[in-house]
Parts: C-alpha cells; structure tokens; sequence
C-alpha cells in the first residue's frame, strides 16, 4: 500500500485539495489586516463556484468562466461591505446571513437556470481550467508527480501567497489597510477614507474567494453541487486565524489542512471495514484540535512570560 | 489688529443621542497668534474642533477662511485647507515605523509602489527643521509618550498645515515635556503658524497664549485679550463661579491597616515589571492619595488591588485576607468598592437600566433575592432613594445609563460602590471627565466617608489638584516603584511633586521610612 | 432625554416591521418574476398556509421546533456568543433520542417514556454545546468555527449511529427501526393535527421568560451580555455566567430536536442537517432576543416556510429561495442604518424644538452673570 506511487498520489493531492484553502485563508488575511474577521468566505466561494460554472457554459469558454467567478466573488463581497460598512450591521449577523443566502440562493439559481436541485453536471457542459505539466521537474521521481501536471490555480494560489504579501507590506495601500485595521482613528484622521479601504479589503477578498470557489466547480470537479464548498471557508478562516493573519504562516497552515483533508480523501478511496463516516469527520476534527492547540501555546506563552522570568 | 484666517460663525452640532454640544457658537483665529480654547469638560471644546477639522458635521454654521466661506466636509478638506489637529488621543499606529506614521496619508512612491526610504528622508528633514529629534526608523510602539505627541506634530507639519489644534496636549506629559512642547509651539507661531491651543490648565494659557475663548455649556461667552485677565478671571467665566480648590476635612482619625502591601511585583505580558516591589498599608479613616504621570503603574496597582488582574509575587492583604488568585468577586467580599477608571468600558452597562447598574455589584446578597428571584419591590425602593441621595438627574430609574451625561452616570457608579458597604474603596480618577458639580459632591463624599464611617481609601488621580486636597497621605508612583512619600497632602507644592514625578529627586528608604 | 427613549423604541419596532415587509414583497417580487402563472403562484404562497386546517396546523408544528431553537439563539445571543451548535445539536439529539427510546422499547408508561426521553435531549444538547462554550472560555478559539466544524462533526456521527446501530433494514430508504409507541408525542386539537410539543414549547417560552427578566440568574446574564468588562468589575463570575447560559441554551436545542422526531416521526431518518439551528438564529434575530417575542417571530417564519411549501408543491419552485429571504431579513433587521437617518432626524427635531425654547432663558442667564468684557 504504501509504496512511492502512494506516496506520490498522497502529495499531488495535498496540494491539490489545498488550493481551495489557500485562497480562503488570503481572503481572511486581507480582511484581517483591514480589521475584520470575514465568516463569509464560505458563501462567497460558493457563489463563486456556481458563477464560473454558468458563465463558462453559457459562453463556452472556461476563461470566461473563471472571471465570472471572480466577478460574483466580488459582488458578494460588495453585498457584505455595503451591509457591514456603510450599514452597520454587525459583521458575524452579515457573515451568517451570506451564507445562509448563498447556501439556498446558490440552489435557487441553479434550478432556475437548469431545472435541477443538485449539481449542473448533466445540464451545463464541463469545463476545467486547464493543468500544467512543469518540464524537467515532472520527470524527478516522487517529486514530480507530486508537484507537476496540477491545475492552474493551484500553482496560482501558491503565487498569491507571495503576491498577498507584497500587496499589504510594499504598496501604499497595503500600508493603508494595515493602518486601518489596526487603527482606524488614526487613519481616518490623516484623510485616508477607512470606509473606501475596507471596500477594498472585501473586493479583494471576493477575487480571491472567486479564485478559491471556480478551482472548486471548474478544476476539482467540473460542476456545480449542492453546498459543495462543505465547510472550506472557515478552515480558511482558521488558517488564517492560526497564523494571526501572517499570509505566509496562513499559507503553510492552509496546506495543513489540505493535507488532513488529503488524508481523509485517500483513506476512504482504499475502502475497507473503518466507517467512512469517521473519515469524512476528519478535516473539520483537525481544524478543531488545530486551534485549540494554537491559543493553548500562545496562551502558556503568555503565562510563562507573566510569572516572570528575571 | 493682526489678520484672521479663520472665523467659525453660529455652529450648531446636535449628537445623535440629542445631545447639543455647541449652540450657535462663533469663533476666530489669527494669524501668528497662539489661542487658547478654555472650558469644562463638556463644554463643547473637542466637538467644536472636529466640526472645524472636518470630523463632525454641523447641523447649522459657516466656517470662513482669509475671508472666502469655505466647506469642510471630511478631513480630507480640512488638511487640504492647512489645518492640521492633534487629537488628544494619539491617533498613531503603534506597529508602523515613525516615518510610515508621519507620511500616511501622503505616502511618497516610487514606480507605484510605497517608497520607505524617501518617506524616512522626509521625516528627517521635518525633524531637523523643526529640531525634532528622532530616529524615523522606530517603531511607534517603542517610543514615549512625549516622543509620540512629537510624531503627532510632525504629521501635521509634513502635510503643510497652517492652522494646527492642539487638544489638552500637556494632559499626559511631564512638565520637562511640557516645556520643550511649548518652545516647539512658540518657535512654530513665529515662523507664522496659528495655533489653537485647548487646555484645562489655566497657568498654561497664560504662560503662551495671547487671547483666549471661553465655552460653557456649548454656548460660546466670548473672547478675551489675556493680558487683561487673571486665571480666576478666566475660571470665573469657565464655571460661573470661583472653584473651591479647598476641600475642608479634620484630621484623620487614623485606626488598624485596612489594606496591606508587600514586596508587589506586577510583570506584564511584554516583561515589563510594571509594579515593582510596592509595600504600604492604608488605614481606617484615612485616605492615601497616589501621584504620578499616568503610566506609572498606578492602573496596574488598582487592577491588582481590585482583582482584575493578578500579580507575579508579593502580598497583598484585604482586611486580613490574602488576595492572591482571588477574584473581583471575593475580593469584594472582603470589603473593597472599585470606582473603576474608565466609567464606560468597567463601571457601568450603558444599554442597561440605572436600577441594574446599581445591582450590579449586590444582586446574590441575600436581601436582593427571593430563592432564585429578584426582589423587585425591595430593590426599586431602594434604588430610588439612591437616586435621591446622589442627586442622579435622570427620568427614571428604568432610563439606559448611557443616556444620562458624564457626571450623571459617574454618580450611578460612586451611588454603587459607596453603599456597597465596604470599608475599603479604590478610587481610581474617580472625576475624570466630569462636570464641576458632580466632581465636587463625589471628592466630599471620599473625604466624609473616611471621616465618619472610617473608610480607608486610596485614591488615584491624574489631577494633582485632587489629590493634594482630598488625600491625607501622599505617595509618588515612578516606573512602578513609590518614590516619595508624605505625610500630609495639602502641605506639598506642585513643584515639589513634579519633580519627584519626574524622576529628578526620589526619597531614600530611610527618608520614608514610617510613611508607608 | 425622554423623548428620544421613545424615538428609539417606536423605531426599532417601525423598523423590523419594515424589514419583514420588505423582505416579503422580495418574496413575492421573485415569485412573480419566475412563475409561469404568477397570479396562482403569489395567491398560494400568501394564502396557501390558510387554505385547509391541516396546513394551518402545520404552520404551528413547524413554529414548535422555531421556537425552541429560537430559545437557543436567545441564549447565545444574551452573552454575545454566536455559538451555532444548535444547527448540529438539533439533528443529533433527533438521533439519540431515537436511538435511546428504540432501547428502552416498551419498559417506561408513556408521560415517564417521553419526560426520559425530553432529558436524553437535553443532556445531549448541553454536552454537545459544552465543546464550543468551553473552548472558547478556555482558549479562546473563534467560537463561529468550532461550533460550525462542530456541526459537521455532528452530521456524520448521526449518519453513523443511524446506519450502524439502529438501521431498519426492513424499509427500503434509510430509517431506523420505528420509535415505540409509548415514545409518540399524540397529535391534538383533531383535525389541526398539532403535535403536543407544543405544550413542552409553551412551558420553554414561559420558563426561558421568567428566567431572562425574573430571575437572578437571567440578571446576571444581561450584565455579562450587555458590558462583560463591567460584569467582570462587578466581580460576577464571567465566563461560568457565559458557559452556563450557553449550557441552557444547547439543551433547549436539543428538546427541541426531541420534540421534533417525537412529534413528527415514526422513525428517524434525516441524513443531512435540517437548518432548523439556522431559522433560530433568524427567530432570535427577529424577536431581537427577547424570550416572549420568539413564538411570534417562529410563527411568522413557519408561515413563510409553508407558504413556500404549497408552492413548492403546486408550482415546482424550490423552497431554497426562502433561505435567501431569510438573509435579507436578517440583514435589514440587524443593520443600524437601515431607517438609522429617520431616527437621527426625529432625535435631531425633538432635540432642536428642546433648545430653541431654553435657549432664550439661558443666554440670558448667562450674560448676565458675565456682562462685563463682551467680546473685544
């Protein structure tokens, strides 16, 4: 069983099944810097899954289909903005209610546009972005059917990593968010239009999660489900949540995720007596004890520093 | 007559809670002139300056600036029209170097993307000029307070301003400080700045102010030339009366400890040992005062004290009782009453009733409750004899404490704390923020209390006029260490205290010795 | 001062009922815009709930499991936790209780049976809450995240007691084995054929009630909710008061799952999470926490939920829109701007006609008492 094949599958699918993780947990980031905790990357992503599906059917062409995902990404993270910036309302109560409106709104449309409740497989053509072979490396044993022959956006979302990193500690605006979420007063006081900024924050979230929600639709699967983004968003959030809004840190713990999930995917695919349902408890399980583990560290940190060491 | 930039004429600012902060208020500046803007506390000083720095709209007003009406709809208008403010709270963000403070808001780039090093050069060259000296390459975080106000005025420098508030900004500096701030200021009205300067300190207006406009109540009474005034004059028209700076009490009749400290040592959670091997008692009867600029520890000491936070070694004794790892709940138990220092964040639920606020701290005692009821009837009596008591202006005693004013709701906190029956109350700025009134009832109801139920108290206050007059004993707190002790507090000087305060003298043990 | 305490009050209530109102023509907006009979479909959707008394009755079988969840919410809502383990609590306790009465078979008469089983629900309900409440206390782990992974958690262990410990396999769908009949909650009222949880609801409310606004317990839980920092310089007991509430509000939401598969079910047989945690969360944000307004706010929502029903029936239009109309309201009932500037303006008026009438007496006053140096 576990041969270097396993092995090989085991780790393409780690990355894989990270993909959708890393662009939850930098769309957390960014809203974290911009002094927000954003629950909503679950039904932005989900929007976003059904968006690229519709639009690449109805064009015929999986581009297309990818900014149109992002484009929904956008305008539900403008929907959030709106309700939480400019109205007041209080961020968790918006998060809950996108969600819960993406979860029925996502099905609603789906009938609407295809006459079925449960995926769009047998009504829109399948479209996947297309997967790259990376030459040379895909020849190195182990190493190369690990890393090569993934979907665009995978290689894409470790890119965002570093392009997320850039963007809040090169450019001016990145400055200005960190600015405002840590403290809006001073901000605002200086001219810069903390509202303008955290509009930004969601919009960028929204890309990202639009990103996250088409490699779900439009490279894990090439169709739309029911509530298929099944928790993703919020073990971004934890990711996130883990690494205190670093997006380098919160790349490496969205991989740890991945790789939980990988597990649970690999181990129920070769069958036998254990209980898939235990399996399938397996990534929302890791990302319990995941943030346990975390705050308990840093709180005993604490701790020791406050007993005083002279 | 010098030439005005700038006239405010008829500003009205309602709240949104109905709250009129400035009624038909009018008000001009010149140029080269430093102005004080005096009043109480809720006066409507801060509201009027955000109104002019863009922060607040107005419901009725005209701002006119060299002449020409102008609109000043955010602060985006405000700075493009050369005003520059100094809040009184620093508007900084601590994880950012100096000179990604000073620049935001007009961040130098460079091929579209922030360019750290030039945003350092200007700082620099701000700083030289002005003879700022600072490294442009700290973080915020690490800087003192004196340090970060300086940051403050660099901000509003880079961007050009020449019309810059300034409000209370000695309110957390040293005199030292205070000094190298007003140089800084006058060196910046002769090169041609106009500077609004709000303060509470009257000594303060006049030593560098030329004029100076007085508010009360949110009406505006008129500008005054200083050279014709006195500081009574001007507290005369502040408060409509003479202030009592005296505050009238017998000698402490002085009983058994009450509180006993020993060897405290407090490290927070950066390492620092913000409490540092403190041991005093306080005894029946009297009322201990502490000194000190703010940050000293003396937050630390009421936190330990009451129990919202623990200590790393030491003891601290309650009426006998050890208090570590004890609760505020046992503490209190013990004896202690807590006038917390920031009344809305820890001494009061703003959404809840009056009745409820007072509660708070009794609800479980046995006379409160039926079984797992309230007893409503018993507790609405009484609380509406509180509310004659200490004169709490208020509908009713169902009305949301956050609708009341400031004095008003800090009489809801001094009602619950000082019938709580304790014989130990920690008053921490017991009457920060508040109006003359309200501040005067509640420093004789300290005094009273120790001298006819023998209350021990220790009080802490960033007024030094309060805790000169109401305190018996006096210490000073530096770097979380008592530094000075004395015997009797309205026998200190002001300057004898500062320098203590400051660090310039600190008292041997011996010296001490039997005060603590 | 009085006057803007009423300002505020007639607005919040002006305000969710324009919520709710918006928020129903949207529905009906939507309906007209998709149906191919508009006129039929609007008219079944409106008046559909009230077309025969079994509907109506089931308006207020599906208000039953609103309200308890809705009690749930409140709780959480009181102390400020969006702990949302109800959703999974709902569906796990169905399972347990099930799986419990299933055991016990015919041993306990029928008031006792069903009382053990109410208390199997509850117990469930309070353990499972305990995980979020106390990890949250403890570490201080994002109690949304948890409480949500929780969820998950919960529906694969259900599906596994029900496929591994009580499947019938007798039936052709998956079930499990039927309750016993001294497990069955009777239906009443004749032909309305409402379920008697609805008298254990009842209780809830008045119980949940009396505790919130009589109680000392219910006091101390709004200081904590209302300023926890202030609750803490009060010296009560913060996070017991916070885990505890928790506590009561997971064990409502476990009767309620109780009640539910008692009431309803011969046999268990959910596969997936039923929402009903969710439609609490919108009960108790419609109620705006306050225990006695919760049936109203459940009732309301369960004549939503079955006007979508008969459509969904009659016209073949999913009954997942109503979720999105379930946000909406969410939204404008929880959003302080909505209608905010109507307020300010009705503050801003009684507060202008306030000081134009003192304003005369007070300038006097006060210019008179410095009427020396005017302005110079």
């Amino acid at each position: 069983m576990f041969t270097l094949d396993w092995f090989a599958n085991f780790g393409f699918s780690v990355f894989r099944l990270s993909t959708p993780l890393i662009f939850a947990a930098l769309a957390a980031v960014i809203n974290k810097k911009a002094g927000m905790l954003n629950m909503a990357l679950e039904g932005m992503m989900l929007s976003a899954a059904l968006g690229g599906v519709v639009f690449a059917g109805a064009t015929n062409n999986v581009w297309i289909g990818l900014v149109g995902a992002v484009v929904i990404g956008v305008i539900v993270g403008w929907v959030i903005a709106f309700a939480n910036i400019s109205g007041q309302t209080d961020l968790y109560l918006t998060c809950i209610a996108v969600n819960l409106a993406a979860t029925g709104g996502t099905v609603f449309a789906m009938f609407l546009l295809t006459g079925e409740k449960a995926t769009t497989s047998a009504a829109i053509k399948a479209y996947t972005l297309p997967s790259i072979t990376i030459p040379l490396i895909d020849k190195i044993p182990l190493i190369g059917p690990m890393v090569s022959g993934h979907n665009v956006l995978t290689y894409f979302s470790f890119i965002s990593i570093f392009l997320v990193w850039f963007f809040l500690y090169k450019t001016r605006l990145g400055l200005r968010m960190r600015a405002v979420g840590e403290n809006p007063q001073a901000a605002s006081s200086v001219g810069i239009n903390v509202k303008k900024i955290g509009y930004i924050s969601f919009l960028i979230a929204g890309v990202l999660c639009g990103f996250g929600g088409a490699f779900m639709s439009m490279g894990w699967v090439s169709f739309f489900m029911k509530n298929m983004i099944n928790g993703r968003g919020y073990i971004g959030l934890s990711a996130m949540n883990i690494a205190e809004g670093n997006p380098i840190g919160s790349g490496i713990a969205a991989v740890f995720f991945g790789f939980s999930d990988a597990l649970a995917t690999t181990l129920k695919s070769q069958g036998g007596t254990f209980p898939t349902e235990f399996l399938d408890m397996i990534p929302y399980a890791a990302t319990i004890i995941a943030l346990v583990v975390i705050s308990s560290i840093r709180m005993s940190h604490l701790k020791k520093i406050q007993r005083g060491g002279k | 007559m010098a030439q005005e930039v700038l006239r405010m004429e008829g500003i009205t600012k309602i709240y949104d809670n109905g709250f009129v902060a400035n009624k038909n208020v009018t008000f001009w500046l010149n140029e080269g002139e430093i102005l004080a803007l005096v009043g109480e506390n809720g006066a409507g000083k801060t509201t009027l300056m955000k109104v002019l720095f863009g922060l607040e709209a107005p419901q009725s007003g005209q701002v006119t600036m060299n002449g020409a009406p102008v609109k000043i709809l955010n602060t985006l208008d405000a700075i493009g029209k050369g005003i520059g403010m100094v809040h009184q709270h620093f508007m900084l963000v601590p994880s950012l170097t100096v000179a990604e403070n000073v620049v935001l808001g007009i961040e130098p780039m460079k091929n579209g993307l922030f360019d750290f090093d030039t945003a350092v050069s200007m700082t620099q060259e701000v700083a030289d000029k002005y003879n700022f000296n600072i490294d442009p390459k700290m973080k915020v975080a690490d800087l003192s307070v004196g340090q970060m106000q300086k940051v403050e005025i660099m901000k509003v420098l880079i961007k050009g301003a020449k019309i810059i508030i300034m409000d209370e900004p000695t309110a957390v500096l040293t005199p030292q400080e205070t000094d190298e701030l007003f140089e800084q200021l006058i060196l910046l009205r002769d090169s041609g700045h106009s500077i609004i300067f709000i303060s509470h300190k009257l000594e303060e207006v006049k030593r560098i102010c030329s004029r100076v406009t007085v508010l009360r109540h949110g009406y505006c009474l008129g500008s005054y030339d200083l050279a014709d005034m006195n500081e009574s004059d001007i507290s005369r028209l502040m408060v409509g009366r003479d202030v009592v700076l005296k505050i009238e009490k017998e000698a402490p009749n002085i009983g058994k400890p009450v509180v006993h400290i020993k060897n405290l040592v407090k490290i927070n959670e950066a390492g620092k040992h913000v409490l540092d091997d403190i041991s005093f008692d306080i005894h029946e009867g009297e009322v201990v005062g502490i000194a000190g600029v703010e940050g000293n520890g003396q937050s630390d000491l009421s936190d330990v004290l009451s129990g919202m936070s623990g200590f790393s070694s030491g003891t601290v004794e309650v009426n006998g009782n050890d208090i570590k790892g004890k609760t505020v709940h046992d503490i209190r138990g013990m004896g202690m009453a807590y006038i917390p220092e920031d009344r809305m964040e820890y001494g009061c639920a703003g959404d809840m009733s009056i009745r409820d606020n007072i509660m708070a701290d009794r609800f479980f005692k046995k006379e409160y409750k039926s079984g797992p009821f309230m007893k409503k009837k018993y507790i609405d009596d009484l609380v509406d004899q509180y509310i004659k008591d200490f004169e709490i202006a208020c509908d009713d005693k169902s009305q949301p404490v956050r609708m009341l004013s400031g004095g008003n709701i800090q009489k809801v906190v001094v009602a619950r704390e000082f019938t709580s029956g304790s014989n130990f109350i920690l008053a921490n700025q017991p009457t920060r923020g508040i109006d003359v009134g309200a501040a005067e009832m509640i420093r004789k109801t300290i005094v009273k209390k120790s001298r006819e139920e023998g209350t021990a108290t220790l009080l802490i206050s960033a007024d030094l006029n309060e805790v000169l007059e109401c305190s018996d004993r006096l210490l000073v707190f530096r770097k979380g260490k008592v530094v000075a002790a004395f015997p009797k507090a309205n026998e200190v000087s002001e300057a004898e205290l500062g320098e203590y305060m400051l660090g310039l003298k600190t008292m041997t043990a011996e010296e001490m010795e039997g005060l603590l | 001062m009085n006057k803007t305490r009423k300002i505020e009050m007639t607005v919040e209530l002006v305000r969710i009922l324009v919520a709710v109102a918006i928020a129903y023509v949207i529905a009906l907006v939507t309906l007209f815009l998709i149906s191919d009979d508009p006129i039929y479909i609007i008219q079944q959707f409106v008046l559909g709930p009230f077309s025969s008394v079994r509907r109506v009755g089931s308006i207020i079988n599906l208000a039953i499991p609103f309200t308890f969840t809705g009690l749930c919410f409140c709780f959480m809502y009181a102390v400020n936790k969006f702990n949302l383990s109800g959703e999974g609590i709902f569906m796990f306790s169905g399972c347990i209780v099930t799986l419990v009465a299933i055991n016990l078979g015919e041993g306990l008469p029928f008031p006792l049976m069903i009382l053990v089983l109410l208390i199997v629900g509850a117990v469930v309900g309070v353990v499972v809450t305990a995980i979020p409440a106390f990890l949250d206390a403890k570490f201080n782990s994002n109690i949304v995240v948890v409480s949500l992974m929780l969820n998950s958690i919960l529906v694969f262990l259900s599906i596994w007691v029900l496929k591994y410990q009580m499947r019938d396999p007798s039936i052709g769908s998956m079930g499990s084995y039927p309750l016993p009949d001294n497990a069955v909650l009777p239906n009443i009222f004749g032909k309305f054929r409402i379920q008697a949880g609805l008298f254990i609801a009842i209780i809830a409310v008045i119980a949940v009630a009396i505790l919130f606004y009589k109680m000392v317990f219910g006091y101390k839980m709004r200081v904590v909710g209302s300023n926890p920092l202030f609750a803490k310089a009060c010296g009560i007991n913060m996070v017991g008061t916070i885990v505890i509430a928790q506590l009561i509000g997971g064990a409502l939401a476990g009767m309620g799952g109780a009640c539910e598969i008692l009431g309803n079910y011969d046999r268990y047989k959910w596969v997936a999470s039923t929402q009903h945690g969710f439609d609490g969360l919108m009960v108790a944000v419609l109620a705006r926490r306050n225990p006695i307004l919760v049936p109203v706010a459940a009732l309301l929502l369960a004549y939503i939920r079955i006007g979508a029903d008969v459509v969904n029936s009659r016209g073949d239009i999913p009954i997942e829109f109503i979720t999105v109309i379930q946000g909406i309201v969410i939204l404008l009932v929880a959003a302080e701007e909505f209608m905010g500037r109507f307020k300010k303006n009705m503050i801003y008026k009684a507060a202008a006609e306030g000081l134009d009438k003192d304003k005369k007496e007070e300038v006097k006053e006060l210019m008179s008492e410095d009427g020396e140096g005017k302005e110079q």
